[in-house]
């Protein structure tokens, strides 16, 4: 699903984000990144949706290499891969349903569709009272799990997530790491990128450490080792 | 279609919740627009008043009473060939007469001793207007031959050269004053133009980044923008034309009292209109355009 081949991200020469990362990530799994602040993960999280390019190196989604891909792509990988940031990264001025229904929107989905997906998408992460509020009447983890129906709306095969928990409670972190799971329970592939120890020890799966921009360790069912 | 839709939609959404910054924008470009058209007025004023005089001066240039018919016809053909010249006007000795005993006929004294001298004193008289006061001096010039000596008695014109100078002079500086304006002013409204809608920009450069990593196209991001530009323009076109209504409409009554030939700036408005409209529009619309597809090239690098 994911294929990262010997990628180097250099920003200047006293900067340097990745070094010769190796990675594959199968269809289906739930895969934690973890590493301290500055140790690469959001530089890999921002290739991974062309934010930035790699200086070295090749990444591949599917059968899509994306390593080189042009601008006019950039739209259509990113509604492909499902995002979630620590900090929700919601439209102010859009009400809660307006949010989700903007991703569909971009990709030019009907009206109907829209109108017919988007209440399901919140019900899923249990906001349908709350479509019409606007961020600033959310609370965090309402607002994160309305970040979470966006990332759902155009059914990805891969959600990508940069510190969902970051600016959570403990309660509403349990409760965003259970909608992840459920949603891989569909088949969708889960990128988890955290520094939250309890997070990952809670999880059980695939655990990869980032540390100064080099993969340090791979354990199939592991724990949060740094 | 339904992008576009969508854009219309986004652009009116935008419109209405960040109202502030709307009525910020139409009233800023309001504004600039009633400058830039009191300018354009007091253009229009002074050109109808430097008009309006320049129209009252000629030169009256008085024969003697021998000066034969033929001689005055020459020497108002000499004059009619100068392209400066656009109109002459002939009086014979008789009108010449008959306009001063009308012109002193309260003043017997005046009268009686021109009863006295028996006969017509007077020779005729040509009065010339030319296109502009500096071509007097040219026409002056060009009588004084040695042959028109004899026939020539006086030039009204020198009385008249302090005047027109003057006029000239103030003309000129009049006109150089409101082209400096216009420039200053058409620059300063070109920078607070730009740096309210760079502002704008700058404050939704969350959103902007936001709609990016959603998967928006820049077109999807940069519509909306463009559609809102147009729409600011019309509205404060719009609103120009209203307040530009009832404000000419105002002055008009003051402007009759100063123009007797019943000038009126609501008539040259209306006669204009499609030219000032047409212009301020495209101004209006390039400036918005323009400062918003500038702020947001930045921000919409990929």
């Amino acid at each position: 699903m994911i294929k990262v081949n010997g990628v180097t991200k250099i920003y200047s020469t006293s900067s340097v984000a990745l070094r010769d990362i190796n990675l594959h990530i199968k269809a289906g799994e739930f895969v934690s990144v973890i590493g301290q602040s500055g140790s690469g993960k959001t530089t890999l999280s921002k290739l991974l949706i062309a934010e930035e390019r790699p200086t070295k190196g090749g990444i591949q989604i599917g059968d899509w290499d994306i390593s080189n891909i042009s601008a006019g792509e950039v739209p259509l990988l990113r509604r492909q891969i499902g995002m979630i940031f620590q900090d929700y990264k919601l439209l102010p001025k859009k009400t809660a349903f307006e949010n989700v229904a903007f991703a569909l929107e971009v990709a030019g989905e009907s009206n109907r569709r829209i109108r017919q997906v988007v209440p399901q998408l919140l019900e899923i992460v249990g906001l349908t009272n709350q479509a019409t509020r606007y961020p600033s009447q959310l609370s965090g983890g309402e607002q994160q799990r309305i970040a979470i129906a966006r990332s759902l709306a155009h059914r990805p095969k891969i959600i990508v997530a940069d510190e969902p928990t970051g600016n959570l409670d403990s309660i509403n972190t349990e409760e965003i790491i259970q909608i992840l799971k459920k949603i891989n329970e569909f088949g969708t592939t889960i990128m988890l990128l955290t520094h939250n120890r309890d997070v990952v020890n809670s999880l059980h799966r695939r655990v990869i450490t980032l540390q100064d921009g080099q993969i340090t360790l791979d354990q199939s069912e592991g724990k949060y080792l740094i | 279609m339904a992008l576009i839709r969508r854009v219309f939609k986004f652009a009116f959404q935008d419109v209405g919740r960040n109202i502030g910054m709307s009525f910020m924008t139409v009233f800023i470009l309001v504004l600039m627009l009633l400058s830039v058209n009191a300018l354009w007025s007091v253009e229009i004023l002074t050109g109808e008043a430097v008009h309006l005089v320049k129209d009252q001066i000629n030169v009256s240039i008085y024969f003697t009473a021998e000066a034969k018919d033929d001689q005055v016809t020459e020497i108002q053909n000499y004059l009619k060939s100068f392209p400066e010249v656009v109109n002459l006007e002939i009086s014979n000795s008789e009108a010449v007469l008959e306009s001063f005993r009308e012109r002193h006929k309260l003043n017997p004294e005046v009268l009686g001793a021109l009863d006295e001298l028996g006969g017509n004193p007077f020779g005729p008289t040509i009065v010339v207007k030319t296109r502009e006061p500096g071509d007097y001096q040219k026409i002056i010039t060009a009588l004084d031959l040695p042959e028109y000596q004899n026939l020539i008695e006086a030039k009204s014109f020198d009385e008249h050269r302090d005047a027109i100078n003057n006029i000239q002079n103030i003309t000129n500086r009049l006109e150089k004053t409101v082209l400096g304006l216009s420039i200053l002013f058409a620059v300063i409204s070109f920078l607070v133009i730009f740096n309210t809608v760079r502002v704008a920009i700058q404050t939704q450069r969350v959103e902007i980044g936001i709609k990016r990593l959603v998967g928006a196209s820049n077109w999807l991001i940069r519509g909306p923008y463009l559609i809102e530009s147009i729409l600011f323009t019309l509205l404060s076109l719009v609103i120009t034309a209203i307040i530009l209504y009832f404000g000419l409409h105002f002055v008009d009554p003051y402007l009759a009292v100063v123009f007797p030939s019943g000038f009126s700036l609501t008539n040259y408005y209306f006669s204009h209109i499609l030219y000032i409209a047409g212009v301020q529009a495209l101004a209006v619309l390039i400036l918005t355009v323009l400062s918003s597809g500038l702020a947001m090239r930045k921000q919409l690098k990929v």
